[in-house]
C-alpha cells in the first residue's frame, strides 16, 4: 500500500473534527497527485454512488472529493468506512 | 414467466450501472425493460403481475428502492405482497439490504440480493454516452452483472452470490489503484444473500450481442460542481 494512502486511511479513522476533516482532505489531495503522477487520473474519475435521502451528493469528481470531505461531515464518514473497511 | 428490469437513467451512477445491464443483460431478457421514462411505480407494478425474478438498478436506502428521477418503486409497508410473492430479487442500489429486502422475503420473495450500504465506485465522466466501455467502472459493476446473468442461466440463488463474490475479490485482487480497491471490498462486505439460498428461476438463453448498444443521448442531471 502506497505511503499516502496509509497515511489518508490514519487521517480518516480520527474523530471527524473540522481540524480532522481537512487533514483528511489534505491527504486525499496527496493521494490524488500521486494518482495523477502515475498517469492514472487522465480523464474525468468520479466518486458514485446509488443513494437516495443523504447528506452529501451522488456523484463527485475525485478532484472533488478533497472538498467534500473537508466540509461534509457524512462524506468523511461515507469515506472512512469505504477506505478502513469499518463501521463506527 | 418474464423478468421485471427496472433500470433507472438520469444522472452519472445511473447512467453507468444502467450502461452495463444494456450491454450485459438487457439482450437475454426480451423487449421491454423499465428503462429510463419507463422506470416508474405502474409499469413497475404491472410487469412484476407476470415476472419470476425482479432485477432493479436504481437509487434506494434502507426502506426504499427508486425509480427514474428517484420516484418511488418499492417502500416497506408500502407496496403489494403480491408484487415480490414467489420471486427471487436482486437490487443493485444503497442499503436495500438493510430493511427493505428483509420486508420483501417477510411479503413472500423467495430470495433477495442487495447491499446493507452504500453501492460505490469510480466511473469515468467522459464515457457517459458509452458507459459499458468504463474500464474503471467494470471492476465494481461487472460481479453484480455476472451474478445477474448467473440467475438468467438457472442457477441458485447462492451460487449466483458466491460468482459475484469472486467477481470482487478477482478484481480486487488486480486493481492496482487502491482507491477502487477499497471500493470493491466495500461492496463486497455489503453485499447479502436473504431467504432461500437454493431458489432459481428458469433459465433465460444465453445471448451475446457482438456490438455495443448505440451511444446514449438520453441528457443527464449533472452534478452541482
Amino acid at each position: 500500500m502506497s505511503t499516502e494512502y496509509e497515511r489518508l486511511k490514519e487521517a480518516l479513522n480520527k474523530a471527524p473534527t473540522p481540524e480532522a476533516r481537512a487533514e483528511a482532505a489534505q491527504r486525499f489531495k496527496e493521494y490524488q497527485e500521486k494518482q495523477k503522477a502515475l498517469g492514472k487520473r487522465n480523464s474525468e474519475p468520479t466518486l458514485v454512488s446509488l443513494s437516495t435521502g443523504k447528506k452529501y451528493p451522488t456523484a463527485v469528481p475525485l478532484d472533488k472529493v478533497a472538498d467534500e470531505i473537508a466540509t461534509n461531515p457524512e462524506y468523511f464518514e461515507l469515506v472512512r468506512k469505504i477506505t478502513t473497511g469499518e463501521k463506527k | 414467466m418474464t423478468v421485471t428490469l427496472a433500470l433507472a437513467d438520469f444522472d452519472l451512477p445511473t447512467r453507468s450501472a444502467s450502461g452495463f445491464l444494456l450491454r450485459h443483460v438487457v439482450p437475454r431478457v426480451g423487449p421491454l425493460p423499465l428503462y429510463s421514462l419507463l422506470d416508474r411505480r405502474l409499469p413497475f407494478t404491472l410487469s412484476t403481475g407476470w415476472s419470476d425474478i425482479i432485477i432493479g438498478m436504481g437509487h434506494g436506502e434502507a426502506d426504499a428502492f427508486t425509480g427514474q428521477n428517484m420516484t418511488m418503486l418499492l417502500e416497506v409497508n408500502r407496496y403489494q405482497p403480491q408484487e415480490v410473492k414467489g420471486k427471487v430479487i436482486y437490487l443493485l442500489s444503497c442499503q436495500t439490504g438493510d430493511e427493505l429486502g428483509p420486508d420483501t422475503i417477510r411479503k413472500g420473495a423467495i430470495s433477495f440480493l442487495g447491499f446493507t450500504d452504500d453501492y460505490v465506485w469510480v466511473m469515468d465522466s467522459d464515457m457517459a454516452s458509452t458507459p459499458w466501455s468504463d474500464e474503471m467502472a467494470a471492476s465494481c459493476l461487472m460481479p453484480p452483472i455476472d451474478a445477474i446473468n448467473a440467475l438468467l442461466d438457472g442457477k441458485t440463488t447462492a451460487e449466483a452470490y458466491n460468482v459475484q463474490t469472486a467477481g470482487y475479490i478477482r478484481n480486487a485482487e488486480t486493481e492496482e489503484d487502491e482507491l477502487i480497491k477499497s471500493l470493491i471490498e466495500f461492496n463486497m462486505r455489503n453485499a447479502v444473500l436473504l431467504g432461500d439460498r437454493r431458489a432459481s428461476v428458469r433459465a433465460r438463453p444465453k445471448i451475446v450481442t457482438p456490438l455495443p448498444p448505440p451511444p446514449i443521448i438520453i441528457p443527464l442531471t449533472k452534478p452541482k460542481f
